[in-house]
């Protein structure tokens, strides 16, 4: 049996407290600090020097440098100008990569299981296109933290529940309150179709969808009719008023499907009503493949650390579904798992196709540039690039293997806390270990 | 009940007489005038089946009084005898339904809740089905209507359902057909709800029922006997009804007749049956065929239903993308789980329990005989077979002289032909089933009429009592419309249209059928009348009806263990000697990691590990080629792999049930965590306990059989449980954590003082001996520590409370699982000597997982807690490398990640002799993996289980071919056929 009582090499550990003493950050701190404060807005140019940057929109850079200024990335390459006064970090052995993206998550919503009043995912009604996702968002939620520290830098807080579930924001990990925090507002507008189980009750959601965008039709017809001084004013619909971007071409949809037919189904209102969606969960997109190609239809995949949903398919088939539509050719992002406490498994999710055949470039991207093309963000975030946010992780390795440290984060240029919750408690219980002094008694 | 009956006699007083008139009966005197038609028949021309397997044609059979007098070819007609021409027809003895529940009463009635009972209600021992039978619940007749003249009744209610009785569908009072009482017990391995909702809840606490029970039945015999021989100075034992009444079962004098509802409930049945040496018979579930030798080896009669499962509808393919090849496989085998039984040996007897509409039963023993049983053990199956079991085969079973007059009359060979019963004789009574057509107008006739003067073709045809029609004339026919026939008046009956008679409306005839000829009158639509003849020029067309039958035996499928999606054909074999070479070998054990290891393995033991080892001559050798090889991964808590409920709820406590009870090799989680590298598992019973039940060791033997996937000679294990989960129900102590302190001191102390009763009377040997209570033995052994104690638990407090707890008892934990906060108490843990048991990141579900950290394991190994992490879910227990693998982030070495699944784990489930590492004399369970198993690049690559290969990647391909080429067959089958 293995225990440690402190005889053992800590291998990746000790290497992860020197690099963290190198960037002079308080990680021994005797007494515990506080977890998960927010970081002060970058003040000086920061140089990242010596490492191998995978930049995921390019080619990956061995012993190169990365600068960032005002929060924005300026120079990437093996050739740069450091600018004068910048802070220069020596990172040669390590890697950077662009923060990962999490596309599906409560994060930020969702506190605790079983005590609904921490939990705001869910409106009361079928059609809530008005409810912005962003404006809950708890910035002092420990998921938070926890969900940071394993390199994820941006997030999609997703609600669910009635047919339109609301508007979603793509946001920061890091900040005083959401407003701080939002990257973009209104990514989407999420659509959760119907289950088909019971044909009836199935119709009668389509019905009440296609009606529903009907009236907004029509609200927003009278609203620009109005706009345009050719009628007297409407009154207002807080709901309809809220699917105007949507109808005009400017907002995304996000479709959560995952049975064939939800997914064939939904293409088809999409097309009829000219609409331009994603879809999410996609159990089933595989059998899907043609069309959502020939649409140009990207897909959000949820669940892949999960058992086959037949009793027939083979056990990997729900890790092996990201190999398949990346051998057909869809443009996908790897989204993890909704719940909020594990968002930080999401480097898991997009990386176990990796053993059934998915390129590992390829599961890097579909949690960094693919997310971000998918999102409409990737002029913000998604690839280390010049003129893009200095969204960035120094690691040991691929941030999707499990063995690799994430010894630091910078988001939007500023230098994230690492001290998580998790963490926290690891630091104030060792502390306790040393004082008892641990040793069996019996 | 008490609602219901007077309703029934005020319906049956409304009816006519005759229907309801009493067969004359021993004791009851006459009202009115008697009854005497002459009781003597005679059978003549007959097909005479008089038993399985002897026909007799031509005969004549007698019968008089109730009971046959003669049969046989030469087989002279008495003169006092009724006379009835068979004209070839066949008669078979009358059908025994070795399984019925006609005439019981599907819900309790005043004996619930009056006199000495048993404390709980599923205990109905002394419920007697001759004593609840149902006077004219008509279910009898919807029996004979399929062949049934005798049917063995079982109560229908709880588990001890009380004694059977074997009895004639006749029309008498039962006073008059209880043929035999008491002929053996009923029993049902889960509990009934009819009885209420309380223990036991589950498929395993119905184990423990059915022994504690049995046991106290043993024990009141014994302690009735020792008050009865000096009862002064002695406390009282308990009356109680149902207890006296399982004396004669207890002491094997009465059968135990086991309702079962699947192939693994059978033989856990069997379970109960072999541990209190019960005789035993089996009602069973369709489903044997899945473990044919198995039930074949009981060596008891089985009683098995024909109620065959529908085809699934599979119209709609993005919709039955989910029919699984299990359900397929079942739809096309059920028809063949008669057949397979009977050819294996196995006694059968058939019964139509379990058919929506029993009259179907003939057709239904029809399909199985076109699937494999044979048509002369379909006929014992429902004659001889019962007869003997149910020890009435002097009387009943076959048609000889002395033998009770109960016959069935069939046009043809009912388990071969598609042939319909006429009638069905019931202790000389006969009742008729169906009746041919006196009349059979079907074919062509010429029709002539004076006035109006015309003539014509009447054609009639479809079948009888579904008559259709034309009239034709030269080259227009019409068709008929209304067309009846009434079979006791002879009268047929139609319409044509009136232009046949060059009238606008509708003319409507009413005629006599008379052999040959027809002759009637119409009405016109002018109002007048006029009559017709006709004459038959063309008998009805030759053609039975549709044959009803079932599905062609014509698919060849594989023979595979499970029977459902992805079960294998045989077990793979076990090499004499294996040596896997060139590996990087994770010993887990003294030798650490070497790199270009050997692995030598000789019968399902590893003999040796090291470099360069030399390869016996037999061995098979396997050369790994650098890549990494670990032992098997082990799970310490998961819920898979469970029949009938994973908690008993019944009780607070209930260390007396067992997972290992009701363990299913019918399991796909199996081969997916197979799959994944895992070997074995600890199988858990659910937190809704403060003492929960006993846990079970699997190893992950895909395709072996129930019994065989257990992991022998394992160490016993209880599950506890603290924290929410064993409070938040409000109508049960305890609501508090102090509360599951206290209810588990409590019965810690209860233990103590079984065990020191116990003592006592061993060495006293005087007056009544202590009750032997199961659930108090299994708590002496948990504080003995041959049980050891695994607890479920959240928070720092409750763990830090039962440590004090079972200090005080002078016993220990073993291990504390989940342990959410245990981090906060590692030094506490370390000091008690308990391990802990973790999720490597679950957090957040409820409030007592929210102080979660990922460093719990890092936390508790710096203090020197041993630590393993667990599942807790199926499918997390087919990736358990990669839940090690998370554990690199918080600063572990690789080999103390890995040792979280393997040799710590082995540590503290005790079974580190067996398993966990690569070491000598350990079993051969270990896993070859396609790169780094710490890696998200890391898949296995075989996994080997006592030296067996059970998971190869390299045959993957093979067997989903095979699961999805099954599966598509079958599916075009159902269209083509279904």
């Amino acid at each position: 049996m293995l225990t440690r009582n402190g005889a053992r090499t800590v291998r990746g550990w000790m290497a992860s407290l020197a690099t963290a003493g190198a960037l002079g950050l308080a990680l021994l701190a005797p007494t515990p600090a506080d977890a998960q404060v927010p970081a002060p807005d970058q003040e000086r140019p920061i140089a990242i020097e010596g490492a191998t940057i995978h930049t995921v929109s390019g080619q990956v850079i061995e012993n190169g440098t990365v600068v960032f200024e005002d929060g924005r990335i300026t120079a990437v390459g093996t050739n740069v100008q450091v600018p004068e006064g910048a802070e220069r970090i020596d990172a040669s052995g390590k890697y950077l990569f662009p923060g990962l993206i999490h596309s599906s998550t409560q994060v930020g919503l969702f506190e605790i299981g079983g005590i609904n009043v921490t939990i705001d995912t869910n409106e009361l009604g079928t059609f809530s296109p008005n409810i912005l996702a962003e404006t809950a968002i708890n910035p002092e939620s420990r998921h938070i933290g926890v969900a940071r520290s394993a390199g994820i830098t941006t997030a999609v807080p997703t609600m669910s529940g009635g047919l339109i579930s609301g508007q979603l924001a793509a946001v920061s990990l890091d900040g005083w309150n959401w407003e701080e925090m939002t990257v973009r507002r209104g990514v989407a507008m999420l659509v959760n179709w119907p289950g088909p189980q019971n044909q009836n009750a199935y119709n009668q959601s389509i019905r009440a969808l296609r009606d529903f965008v009907a009236d907004a039709r029509a609200y927003a017809r009278a609203m620009d009719a109005y706009e345009e001084g050719a009628s007297s004013p409407p009154a207002t619909d807080s709901r309809l008023e809220s699917m105007r971007a949507v109808l005009a071409g400017e907002q995304r949809v996000m479709v959560d499907a995952n049975d064939l037919r939800q997914i064939q189904d939904a293409i088809t209102w999409a097309e009829e009503e000219g609409l331009r969606i994603i879809i999410r969960g996609g159990r089933d997109a595989e059998y899907l493949a043609d069309e959502l190609v020939a649409r140009d239809i990207p897909v959000i995949l949820t669940g892949i650390l999960s058992g086959p949903a037949r009793q027939w398919e083979p056990y990997e088939q729900a890790y092996h579904r990201p190999v398949r539509l990346h051998e057909a050719g869809v443009t996908f992002s790897v989204g993890g798992e909704s719940a909020a406490a594990y968002a930080n498994r999401l480097p898991w999710h997009a990386g176990a196709p990796v053993a059934f055949g998915l390129p590992a470039d390829v599961a890097l991207r579909s949690v960094t540039l693919d997310a971000a093309r998918i999102l409409g963000i990737d002029d913000r975030v998604g690839a280390i690039e010049e003129g893009l946010d200095a969204n960035i992780l120094l690691t040991t390795g691929n941030p999707l293997e499990y063995g690799t440290q994430i010894e630091q984060i910078w988001i939007e240029g500023r230098t994230i806390d690492m001290m998580d919750h998790h963490r926290h408690f690891f630091e104030k219980y060792s502390e306790k270990v040393r004082q008892k002094h641990g040793g069996p008694a019996r | 009940m008490r609602v219901r009956l007077p309703i029934v006699t005020g319906l049956l007083a409304l009816l006519p007489l005759a229907l309801v008139a009493p067969v004359e009966g021993q004791t009851t005197p006459v009202e009115g005038l008697r009854s005497q038609a002459p009781g003597v028949h005679a059978f003549t021309g007959a097909r005479v089946v008089t038993e399985p397997g002897t026909v007799l044609d031509n005969a004549t059979l007698v019968i008089r009084d109730g009971v046959i007098e003669a049969v046989g070819a030469d087989v002279s007609v008495p003169a006092d005898a009724r006379v009835h021409e068979m004209d070839g027809r066949t008669i078979y003895p009358g059908f025994i339904d070795a399984y019925s529940y006609a005439g019981m009463p599907e819900e309790p009635g005043d004996e619930m809740d009056r006199g000495p009972d048993y404390w709980n209600p599923q205990a109905r021992s002394f419920v007697q089905a001759a004593g609840i039978l149902v006077e004219d619940s008509g279910q009898g007749a919807g029996l004979r209507e399929a062949g049934f003249a005798v049917a063995h009744l079982v109560p229908r209610l709880g588990m001890f359902r009380g004694s059977t009785a074997v009895a004639s569908l006749s029309d008498a009072p039962p006073r008059d057909r209880i043929i035999s009482d008491g002929v053996a017990h009923g029993f049902r391995m889960t509990r009934d709800t009819e009885l209420g909702f309380g223990y036991p809840t589950s498929a395993m606490g119905g184990m423990a029922f059915l022994r504690q029970t049995l046991l106290d039945a043993q024990w009141y015999q014994e302690a009735q006997e020792v008050y009865r021989e000096s009862p002064q100075g002695m406390r009282r034992p308990e009356t109680d009804r149902s207890l006296e009444s399982l004396g004669p079962v207890v002491a094997g004098q009465v059968p135990a007749f086991f309702r079962t509802t699947s192939e693994e409930e059978l033989l856990r049945a069997a379970r109960i049956a072999a541990e209190f040496d019960l005789p035993a018979w089996y009602r069973g579930s369709g489903t044997e065929y899945r473990m044919l030798e198995e039930v074949a080896a009981l060596g008891a009669p089985v009683v098995l239903p024909v109620s065959f499962p529908s085809a699934p509808n599979l119209s709609d393919p993005a919709a039955t993308l989910g029919v699984s090849l299990g359900q397929l496989r079942h739809w096309y085998l059920a028809p063949e789980n008669p057949g397979r039984l009977a050819n294996a040996g196995v006694t059968v007897a058939l019964t139509a329990q379990g058919l929506n509409d029993p009259s179907t039963f003939p057709e239904q023993v029809r399909v199985a005989v076109d699937r494999g049983l044979d048509p002369t053990t379909a006929l014992a199956a429902v004659t001889t077979t019962p007869a003997e079991m149910l020890g009435i085969g002097a009387t009943h079973g076959t048609l000889a002289a002395g033998k009770v007059a109960n016959l069935v009359v069939a046009d043809g060979d009912l388990f071969t032909e598609n042939a319909r019963i006429h009638d069905v004789w019931v202790d000389g009574v006969r009742h008729e089933i169906h009746r041919p057509a006196s009349v059979d107008p079907r074919g062509r006739w010429t029709m002539t009429s004076a006035s109006p003067a015309f003539t014509g073709d009447l054609v009639l045809q479809g079948q009888p009592g579904r008559l259709s029609g034309s009239f034709e004339r030269t080259a227009e026919s019409t068709s008929l419309s209304n067309v009846s026939l009434a079979q006791e008046s002879r009268r047929l009956g139609f319409h044509l249209p009136g232009d046949v008679v060059g009238m606008e409306g509708t003319v409507r005839l009413t005629a006599t059928v008379a052999g040959e000829t027809i002759h009637g009158w119409g009405e016109l639509p002018d109002g007048s009348r006029a009559s017709f003849q006709a004459q038959r020029v063309e008998g009805p067309s030759a053609g039975s009806g549709p044959d009803s039958r079932g599905v062609p035996a014509s698919l060849d499928l594989r023979d595979i263990r499970p029977s459902q999606d992805h079960g294998r054909e045989g077990l793979p074999e076990q090499p004499s000697v294996v040596l896997v070479r060139n590996a990087t070998l994770w010993t887990m054990g003294p030798d650490g990691l070497i790199e270009g290891g050997d692995l030598l393995v000789r019968e399902g033991r590893i003999e040796a590990v090291g470099q360069n080892l030399d390869a016996p001559s037999d061995a098979v050798i396997v050369d790994a080629d650098g890549a990494h090889v670990t032992p098997g991964l082990i799970d310490a808590h998961l819920h898979s792999g469970i029949s009938g409920g994973v908690n008993e709820t019944g009780n607070a406590i209930v260390p007396e049930v067992w997972i290992g009870d009701v363990l299913t090799m019918n399991n796909t989680w199996m081969y997916r965590q197979l799959a994944g590298g895992l070997t074995t598992a600890h199988v858990m019973h659910g937190s809704a306990n403060p003492i929960g039940g006993q846990n079970a060791f699997v190893k992950m033997r895909w395709g072996a059989s129930t019994d065989e996937i257990v992991f022998e000679d394992a160490p016993r294990t209880v599950k506890f449980a603290l924290g929410e989960n064993v409070t938040r129900n409000t109508n049960r102590y305890p609501n508090t954590r102090q509360g599951v302190k206290e209810i588990i001191r409590d019965n810690f102390r209860a233990a103590r003082e079984y065990e020191a009763e116990w003592a006592r009377w061993e060495e006293s040997g005087d007056g009544i001996p202590p009750r032997r209570d199961l659930r108090m033995e299994a708590l002496v052994d948990i504080l003995n520590e041959d049980i050891s104690i695994q607890s479920h638990s959240y928070r720092q407090d409750e763990i830090f409370t039962l440590m004090h707890l079972a200090e005080e008892f002078d016993t220990r934990i073993k291990a504390f699982h989940h342990g959410v906060e245990a981090f906060k108490v590692a030094p506490e843990l370390a000091a008690h000597g308990a391990g802990a048991v973790i999720w490597s990141d679950w957090s957040g579900f409820k409030v007592e997982s929210y102080d979660a950290t990922t460093y719990n394991a890092r936390i508790l190994m710096d203090a020197g807690v041993v630590t393993s992490l667990h599942s807790d879910n199926s499918q997390i227990a087919s990736r358990m490398n990669w839940e090690a693998a998370k554990m690199l982030r918080t600063g572990l070495t690789e080999e103390e990640a890995l040792s979280l699944v393997t040799s710590n784990t082995a540590v503290l489930l005790g079974i580190d002799d067996r398993v966990g590492s690569l070491e000598p004399g350990k079993d051969a369970d270990f896993v070859i993996w396609t790169d780094h198993p710490l890696s998200m690049a890391a898949g296995a690559r075989q996994t080997w289980i006592d030296g067996r290969k059970y998971f190869d990647l390299e045959d993957e391909q093979q067997d989903r071919e095979a699961t999805e080429q099954e599966r598509a067959r079958l599916i075009q089958f159902i269209l083509d056929n279904g």
